[in-house]
């Protein structure tokens, strides 16, 4: 009887020890790390609910084994357990990824926005500057327009008073030297200034830019070289006069030619007046 | 019957009576079957992540049947409990890998996008 009683006693520890150190199923092990893992995680912030409902599932599994200890309901609830705290993460990894999608497309909006402000201004000022441009080619038709009237106006004024040519090196303007000067002299007659003051009118309205060659002419009458110098000096006599009636100095020179450039026969004397003669020449500065 | 066999029959029409107070988990099935169309109409069985969860739920649910056919009710409903579980945890890694892709594309977009108007001088 003493022996029954010690056996009884023995048995009764073995199955208190082994009450005592009964291990969780693997099921709820798993569970229990999933949940510690998602808990430290980005679902902690992002997806608390989810989370929650994970945490409650792994207390009902706990319970279950504390209760029952390790049966299929505990094994099956913390399996569920282990599912939801991985959804949880889950779905937190999922929000990152939206947050992110929203940050970029919110910065390439931004850009965009700067590009578009960026490329407006440029064209606002492209379109200034054409504005200015097509203003100064106005501006430029206006003058040249003005300019031509002028000249125009000017050689109809001339041809009053003397003739006038167009040739390939310009504007010819011919004074007969007759009416310029006394013979065999180079300065320029009285009654013949008031002619000059025309000519020296009408080539102010010429363009600004054109230069002005006095050229001077005699017959052949006489030496070579006397008429050389006197074509020279009647040429820079006018040349002057021009210059002292406002025509700038750096546009006109003058040239003597002598009797080297007849336009008529110097047999005659209507001939040779024609030969005496000095000849005003207008070149375009710039061809249109 | 003699008194001795009423002894007998009684554990075993016990045993029965408890098997089949177990219904049949026709509820749990339509939550398994609903959940894994879920995760199949999201594209769950084509991503790596999920397809795993997505056959274990499939497996899950075809034993679970053999369960029920065979009367083990209970046994088919604990299946069926972690077939939905595992066809819901499908979905939100589809879900997640959608997310990812949504936001790669748009991250390639954002560089292209900076790039082309760089080549274009939009943004000097």
């Amino acid at each position: 009887m003493r022996n029954v009683a010690a056996l009884t006693l023995l048995l009764s520890c073995a199955s208190l020890a082994a009450c005592a150190t009964v291990t969780a199923p693997q099921d709820l092990v798993s569970a229990r790390t999933a949940y510690d893992r998602a808990s430290r995680g980005p679902a902690a912030q992002l997806d608390p609910a989810d989370l929650h409902t994970a945490k409650e599932t792994l207390d009902s599994a706990e319970k279950s084994f504390a209760d029952n200890g390790d049966t299929q309901d505990t094994r099956d609830t913390a399996y569920t357990a282990e599912r939801r705290a991985q959804i949880a993460e889950s779905r937190a990894r999922a929000l990152q990824s939206e947050q992110q999608k929203a940050a970029v497309i919110a910065q390439m909006n931004a850009n965009q926005t700067a590009t578009v402000r960026t490329t407006a201004a440029a064209l606002g000022r492209a379109n200034q500057q054409i504005a200015s441009q097509d203003q100064q080619l106005a501006n430029e038709r206006q003058r040249r327009e003005d300019a031509d009237k002028r000249a125009a106006q000017a050689a109809a004024d001339l041809a009053r008073i003397a003739s006038v040519k167009q040739e390939p090196r310009g504007m010819v303007i011919t004074l007969s030297g007759s009416v310029l000067f006394a013979s065999a002299k180079s300065e320029v007659l009285p009654d013949a200034q008031v002619k000059l003051n025309d000519v020296a009118k009408a080539l102010s309205e010429q363009e600004p830019d054109s230069k002005i060659v006095v050229e001077g002419h005699t017959d052949s009458q006489g030496s070579a070289a006397f008429n050389q110098d006197l074509s020279q000096k009647r040429a820079e006599s006018v040349r002057a006069y021009l210059v002292t009636h406002g025509i700038a100095s750096d546009r006109v020179t003058a040239q003597g030619f002598g009797p080297t450039r007849p336009i008529a026969d110097n047999a005659s004397a209507e001939g040779r007046a024609n030969n005496r003669r000095v000849e005003i020449v207008v070149q375009p500065s710039t061809p249109r | 019957m003699t008194k001795n066999m009423k002894w007998a029959v009684a554990p075993l029409a016990l045993l029965l009576a408890c098997g089949a107070s177990f219904p049949v988990p026709t509820q749990r099935m339509a939550d398994a079957e609903s959940a894994h169309r879920s995760a199949l109409e999201l594209g769950a069985a084509s991503q790596p992540a999920a397809e795993l969860h997505v056959k274990l739920a499939e497996e899950q649910m075809t034993k679970a049947k053999g369960l029920i056919a065979e009367g083990d009710n209970k046994g088919a409903d604990s299946l069926l409990i972690r077939s939905k579980a595992d066809s819901e945890l499908a979905l939100a890694l589809a879900r997640e890998q959608a997310a990812s892709v949504e936001t790669q594309k748009a991250a390639e977009q954002s560089n292209t996008t900076t790039v082309t108007n760089a080549s274009q001088g939009a943004l000097k």
